[in-house]
Formats: structure tokens, sequence, C-alpha cells
């Protein structure tokens, strides 16, 4: 049997312990485990428990149940409520300014934490019944907090990008400056076509009735300084990062810390609060971290079996294919794949597959990871599998059906998909502010 | 089902119940000792042992919190035919499918005992300036993976009393 057929059989196989629906890290862990032991005996038996050792020599990894942490405090402090007012008030009188507002929200979160998680538990429970009560159209409200949560992994902090970073071996200082100006594009695209939509079909997004707008000047500068906690995070966490004040790990403890502050001052923080927050956190970490072992595992059989070499000579090889081509088609492969299968055990899977490829084209390596997490975000959203479409289901009220969040997600896949081709296009957009800062420090 | 399964089951639960409990709170230990490390290494002296010591909680934390997760069903399935099934159909084919994760969970324990049993041998030291034994850490992850087999072998009971049509409650 040729390596190539043992790693198409592996692929399978994972595919359909998958879809018996037994759990993903289980399905992974397996298929990888007997893998091993079929191809190198007494060899392989110790190759999952060598995935765990790695798993904590991946110490970066540290920051994510640190910023799960931080997204369920944020989510408790009540800062959100207040940011929310901000944006409401401020946008409100435009057509489909609310749905804007949320977006700008979005991106507030986004600043101040690494997931998606945050900006979906936020959005479904503060922005979404809000936006409903108003008459906006629920298909376009639900894709909006799904499109503008995805921001969350983009958006500096990011752990998508730091997984990235771990297997690309690049600094993630720069990956994070890197995903800036995309992210700001992505969510100045929703944003464009928020309003356009809303003006070519008012019913979708109402402005706020005339009575609402009424607000003095004074409150509405007021309400600004719900601003000031979030730059406030914004900068302890990340600033104090990118001055190299903090190392990376240490930030997230740093932005867990002032997480906990914030819900300190605001009077939040009772043992309920605490007890919940931390409940959620182990159980979101465990499923991660448990899927990233065995994907691992997974991982370093496909190692093994030179499937990198494989995969290059058949896109070198076999197609012909020119740097571009091969780009293009990883990048179409991984939202196929991404779309059944696990999008975490993804990254750890495929990313080590592609990335010594892409370095072997002479691309650049930073500027891919902004692609990386681009199409992460897509797959997150593209059903049958994506986190965000589970969490979405676990959060929306229960008038939003699953048929419409599969709907809703449609225009804002073609926006992503639009600024994807942007970024490839123009890698600018995402190397400007890395390679200004290192510049600037140099 | 027997009464030593059921008993065997409801240990289990109570036991991880307890481990979950402690290792939900480890999240302020990672937490301390990264804010303490930024503090140190600005203020005082660099410490040597802190990102290491993460490391350890971080390992910690997601292994001995693995059983509890388990039992509260916090891991993600792929669910796109799963969840048109009846609860007795996704009960039958969970008892299957289960045991392929019991086999994952005894070869991660198998490669962790003897990796445990080669630390503790030669006295194992983690290649860093701080050079820590690796045993109690080791010690710890064999532990974890076992609560978690446990728990996962307390499933597959759960699921094969749902499937016969007499759930343990």
């Amino acid at each position: 049997m040729s390596y190539e057929f043992i790693a198409l059989m592996m692929f399978s196989t994972m595919m359909v312990m998958l879809l018996t629906g037994q759990r993903v890290f289980g399905a992974i862990g397996f298929v990888a485990a007997a893998a091993a032991l079929l191809l190198w005996g007494d060899g392989g038996t110790e190759m999952a428990f060598s995935a765990a050792m790695k798993l904590m020599k991946w110490y970066p990894l540290l920051t994510l149940p640190l910023f799960i942490y931080m997204g369920y405090m944020l989510s408790e402090s009540g800062i959100a409520d207040d940011l929310y007012k901000m944006f409401h008030v401020w946008m409100g009188p435009l057509r489909g300014g609310l749905a804007v507002g949320t977006i700008g929200l979005m991106v507030a979160i986004s600043a101040m934490n690494g997931l998606s998680v945050a900006g979906m538990a936020i959005g479904a429970t503060i922005a979404l019944p809000e936006l409903l009560r108003r008459g906006y159209d629920k298909i376009m409200v639900t894709g909006v907090i799904q499109a503008g949560s995805s921001l969350g992994i983009l958006v500096p902090p990011s752990v998508v990008l730091v997984l990235y970073g771990m297997i690309a071996r690049q600094p993630i200082g720069q990956l994070w400056l890197a995903g800036v100006f995309p992210g700001l594009l992505m969510a100045g695209l929703f944003i464009l076509y928020i309003v356009v939509r809303c003006r070519l079909q008012p019913n979708l997004g109402p402005p706020l009735p005339e009575e609402e707008r009424r607000v003095s000047w004074g409150v509405k500068l007021k309400l600004l300084r719900a601003g000031i906690l979030p730059l406030l995070i914004f900068f302890l966490m990340t600033g104090l990062f990118l001055l190299g004040i903090t190392s990376l790990v240490e930030s997230s403890a740093v932005g867990a810390v002032s997480a906990t502050l914030a819900a300190l001052v605001r009077g939040r923080l009772t043992a309920t609060v605490i007890h919940d927050t931390v409940r959620k956190t182990l159980g979101v970490s465990c499923m991660f971290m448990w899927i990233i072992l065995a994907a691992l595992c997974f991982g370093a059989v496909f190692d093994g079996l030179g499937a990198v070499k494989a995969i290059e000579s058949f896109f070198v090889g076999q197609l012909g294919l020119g740097p571009w081509q091969i780009l293009i088609m990883m990048q179409l492969s991984y939202l196929l794949m991404g779309m059944f299968l696990d999008d975490t055990a993804m990254l750890v899977i495929v990313a080590p597959l592609y990335v010594p490829l892409v370095g072997a084209l002479g691309f650049d390596l930073i500027w891919y990871g902004v692609l990386y997490t681009i199409t992460c975000q897509i797959a997150y959203m593209t059903p049958p599998f994506g986190y965000n479409l589970f969490l979405m289901r676990a959060m929306a009220p229960p008038e939003v059906t699953l048929m419409d969040i599969y709907r809703s997600i449609i225009p804002f896949v073609l926006v992503m998909v639009f600024g994807l081709a942007l970024v490839t296009i123009f890698p600018e957009i995402a190397l400007w502010l890395p390679e200004w800062h290192y510049d600037k420090t140099r | 089902m027997p009464k030593p399964i059921r008993l065997f089951v409801r240990y289990v639960d109570a036991v991880n119940r307890v481990f979950g409990l402690i290792a939900m709170y480890l999240v302020f230990g990672m937490i301390g000792i990264l804010f303490y490390s930024t503090i140190s290494k600005n203020f005082f002296e660099p410490s040597l042992w802190t990102l290491e010591m993460a490391q350890f909680a971080m390992v910690t934390y997601y292994l001995l919190g693995g059983g509890y997760s388990m039992q509260t069903g916090d891991h993600v399935r792929m669910d796109l035919l799963y969840s048109r099934w009846s609860d007795r159909t996704k009960a039958i084919v969970d008892a299957i499918t289960i045991l392929f994760l019991i086999f994952y969970l005894c070869l991660l324990l198998f490669g962790g005992i003897s990796s445990t049993r080669y630390a503790i041998q030669y006295g194992e030291e983690s290649y860093s300036s701080w050079a820590p034994p690796m045993a109690p850490i080791k010690v710890i992850m064999c532990v974890g993976i076992t609560l978690m087999l446990l728990q996962v072998v307390a499933t597959f009971f759960k699921d094969l009393a749902k499937a016969r049509g007499k759930p343990l409650s």
C-alpha cells in the first residue's frame, strides 16, 4: 500500500467516524491511534501520549483557556451593555443603523478577546433581542451577529493566529498586527453591505422612531464614556504585548485580570458569576484542548507518512500548477473541507501540511496567516459543521430557526470571500502595519 | 443494569464532579502564575519557574477536567445526521462508537504509563534552567486520562441502558 493511499484512508475513516456523531476528539483520536498502531506496531503505541507532551510544550496555548475565561467574564461584566447603548443611540437614526452599530460592537469586543465565543454570546443576548424588537429582519440580524463575532479571530488578539503562529513558526506579534487592517476592512465591507441592502429594502432595517431619536447632545457625549473601559483593556492586553512589556501568555493573564476587575468595579462579580464563568470556561477549554490533543496525534501520523511531500508532489508535479493556482486551490480545498470537518482539528491537521508548501513557493507566511484566518472564519460559519452555527443555535431565541441561521450567512460569506480576494490580491492590506512596526522598533 | 454497574456509574460521576471542581478553579492558578510573572519581570527579579509552572497547570487543567467535561456533555459532535435521530437511535449508535473512544483513551493511558515509568526510573528532568523533575506532572496526566477513561466507560453504560430502554436516571 502506498503512503498516499494510507493517508487517504485515514482521512475518509475520520470522515465516516465524524458522521456517526461520536464526539469529535474521539473520532479523530481513534483514527490516529489505530493508524499509528497498524503502521508502526509497538513503536506506534506511544504516539497518542507524545501528542500530550507536545501540547504541553505549545505553551502559547495557555492563551486559550484564559481568553475563554476573559470572554465569559466580559459578557458578565456589563461592559457590552453600555457599549451597545452607545452604538444604539449614535447609529440608530440611520437605516439599518442598529445592525451597523452591532458590527461596531463586535469589533470592539473582538479587540478585547481572541475568540468568537464572546462576541457570539454578547450579540445573541444583548443585540439580537433588541434588534428583533425594533422590527429588524431576523435573517439579516442573525447573519450580522455571526459575521460580526467571527471578527474575533481576525482582529488582535486572536487565538487562531496563535495556533497558526505555532505551526508556521512565525512571530505572533507580527501576525496580530497583520490582522488589524484586514479585520477593519472586513467590518467595513459588512457595514457597506448592510447600508446598501437597507437602502434597497428599507423594511429590513427601519431607523429608530422619531421619539427615540431625540437624545440631547449632552447625553450622547456621556454615552461615549462606555468606550473608555474597552480601550483600556485593549491597551493593557494587546498594547503592552506589542510594546514588549508583557509576553504573549502574560498578556492573556493581564487581560483576564482586567476583565475580572472590570466586573468587580461594576459590581457584577458575585460568587455565582465566578462559579458560572469558571464552569463554562472549563467546558469550552476541555472541548478545544482534547480536540487539539487528538489532532496533534493525527498530524504526527500524517507527518510520519510524508504527507507534506505527497501534497507538494501532487500539486506541483501531477497537476503542474503555478504558485498562485496552488494557493487558490489550497484555499478552496480548505473551505470545502472546513464545511464538513471539525474546524479546530482542520487547523491542527491541515495547516502543517500546507504551510511548508506555501513557504517553499515563496509566499509570505505572515500574509498567509491572515488568509488562513479569514478562511477559518468562513469555515466556522458554513454549514453543516461550524462552531458559530452550533453556538448560534444554542443561544438564539426560539423564533430564529435553524433554516434562518443557515440562510442568514449566505450574503455574509459572499462578502467575506470578496474580502479574502482583496487581501489576496493586495497583500499590503495585511503586511503594511507589521512592517511599519518592525521598521520602527528596529 | 446490574447493581455493581449502577454503583460504578454513580461513583465515577461523583469522583469526576470533585475533580471537575478542582480543575475549574485552577484557571485562577494559571492567571495567578502568569500575572505574578508579569509583575516580577517588570518590577523585581524575573523568575525562572513561572512559564513552565503555567504549562503544568494548563495540562493539569484540561486533563483533570476532562472527565467532568465528558460528564456534562461539553464535547462537540458533528451533528449533521446525529441531530435527526431519535434519542434511542442516538444511544444505540453512541454505545457502539464510544468503544472506539475507549480504545483511543486506552492507548493514551498506555503511552502515559510507559512514559511515567521512564520518568520515575531515570529521574527525568525538563530541559530548562529551572529543570523540574518530570515524574509528578506525568503522574497527574495519567490520573487525568484515567479519570476520563472511567467517565467514558460510565457514559458507555448510560448509553447501553438508554439503548435497552431503561435509562439510568
